[in-house]
């Protein structure tokens, strides 16, 4: 029935050689109209992003089919590692441990009396933030712009603005969350800007991506500023977005050119923003007790005086003091 | 026949995606070809009853959503490029395979300098020439693809 009813239709069209349809051109210009709309809406709008996230998901199955060979190999060459590599890596490990440790019995401490330090200055408590560990899947594929795809989304309570760090420092910052994976734009893309701090000095400023090789500058700085080579520069966590005091960059160069009144400087980032795996995706800092064994009756009595409403004023109240020692 | 043939396209365009979707890397990223224009290109010049420029748009849109990028910017650039691919689609049958390589390179760089512009326009900056080395990687591999007996038209070849 169905083949009666094609070859009818078939019979009265004509022969293919000439079918067509509409000329080339024809097609181009609608499909280009077409294109830029999508362009214009997509950019400007935001009506696209949930179409996007869904069908990002039904794309999850078969990135995941493309990693598999990759993934096959990695856990093959682990498997096969030898003894001995396995063994002076435990070495290794547990030195580490046993170093942190120790400086970590010394945080607790710090922790301690700093929560009372705060109850005598009647500060707010410090924010505290939560992480997620996330493992990047693959790196961006538009070669105009810095950016991963890490394996947690929203299903994992990924927010788009949290920070992802690595064990050395910070990488980027989430700006598009799909609901198994989202994407992350790394420090060096130029459209990351990021508040940081001098470690040495507690000089603020902005750090923004270079774009093209992978470093950081800080711009706007005048060509007099006290910026040494080999400076640490660390978040000063002045947004909210960023815990305070993460490593984020190492300066590297710093040119002061005669025509232009700021100086141009050149930081290398801290973390492996293009050589790590694992990474730590960090919510943004919240009002939380600080979870140490020993808190005493101070303490908990600085914490219900700080109400989520006192958020926003807590962040002048702790950025105050860098600022006064720096002024000149 | 035409059947048959349809599914081929289906199976190398979905194989050209996976390919898109490898967890490329550093300079594999930078050397890597488009395989989706390559394979739109060949079935372009193969089969111009079953591809045309929408078809284009269409895949365009699909590399769009996976290099998460905004919609609309790689579907510009395939349709611009499967335009000249399809007006100078019967002229082709004269061209001898080094010619025919000349085409596709121009094809190929047609797409990047779309790309290019359109991304320029968005803000963001040249990052060196380099950028063209898909270009040239894509036309290397549809030379391999041609001496490992894949019929890609022109003369000499079709029968």
């Amino acid at each position: 029935m169905a083949r009666h009813l094609y070859n009818k239709i078939e019979q009265q069209q004509a022969p293919a050689f000439f079918v067509r349809g509409p000329s080339p051109f024809a097609r181009l210009a609608f499909f280009s109209v077409l294109s830029l709309a999508l362009m214009a809406s997509d950019s400007r709008l935001q009506y696209l992003a949930s179409m996007r996230q869904s069908l990002q998901t039904l794309l999850h199955p078969l990135q995941l089919l493309a990693n598999a060979p990759s993934q096959l190999y990695l856990s093959t060459t682990e498997y096969f590692s030898t003894h001995d590599t396995l063994l002076s890596e435990n070495q290794q490990l547990k030195k580490r441990d046993l170093m942190q440790s120790i400086a970590l019995q010394k945080l607790n401490l710090l922790a301690v009396e700093n929560a009372h330090m705060r109850v005598l200055l009647a500060a707010q408590a410090a924010l505290k933030e939560s992480s997620v560990a996330a493992e990047i899947m693959h790196v961006g594929r538009d070669p105009f712009t810095r950016k991963v795809l890490i394996n947690r989304g929203q299903n994992h309570k990924i927010l788009p603005g949290m920070a992802v760090v690595d064990a050395a420092g910070v990488i980027g910052q989430v700006t598009r969350v799909y609901p198994l994976s989202s994407e992350v734009t790394l420090i060096t893309d130029t459209s990351l800007a990021m508040p940081v701090q001098i470690e040495r000095n507690g000089l603020r400023a902005i750090a923004f991506g270079h774009g093209r090789d992978s470093t950081v500058d800080l711009p706007y700085l005048p060509a007099n500023v006290d910026i040494k080579r080999g400076d640490r520069l660390v978040t000063s966590g002045i947004d909210g977005v960023y815990p305070a005091g993460l490593a984020v960059a190492t300066v590297r160069q710093i040119v002061s050119a005669a025509d232009t009144p700021f100086a141009r400087i050149v930081c290398e980032p801290a973390g492996g923003v293009e050589n790590h795996r694992q990474v730590l995706v960090v919510s943004r800092p919240q009002l939380g007790s600080i979870n140490t064994p020993s808190l005493t009756q101070p303490v908990k009595l600085g914490l219900t005086q700080a109400t989520p409403a006192d958020k926003k004023q807590s962040m002048p109240n702790k950025l105050a003091k860098p600022s006064d020692a720096h002024a000149r | 026949m035409p059947v048959n043939k349809l599914k081929t396209l289906y199976f190398s365009v979905l194989l050209a995606f996976v390919s898109l979707l490898l967890p490329w890397s550093q300079v594999a990223l930078l050397v890597r070809p488009d395989f989706m224009l390559l394979v739109l290109i060949f079935w372009l010049i193969r089969a111009p009853n079953l591809c045309n420029v929408g078809t284009a748009w269409m895949l365009g849109l699909l590399v769009d959503l996976t290099a998460g990028m905004v919609f609309g910017q790689y579907a510009l650039a395939y349709t611009v490029t499967a335009f000249f691919a399809v007006t100078y689609q019967r002229r082709l049958v004269l061209f001898t395979g080094m010619q025919q390589l000349l085409y596709v390179f121009s094809l190929l760089l047609i797409s990047q300098v779309m790309l290019l512009i359109i991304k320029t326009f968005a803000g963001a900056q040249f990052i060196g020439w380099l950028y063209f080395l898909p270009s040239l990687s894509g036309v290397l591999l549809w030379l391999l693809a041609m001496g490992l007996g894949l019929n890609t038209g022109g003369r000499g070849r079709a029968k």
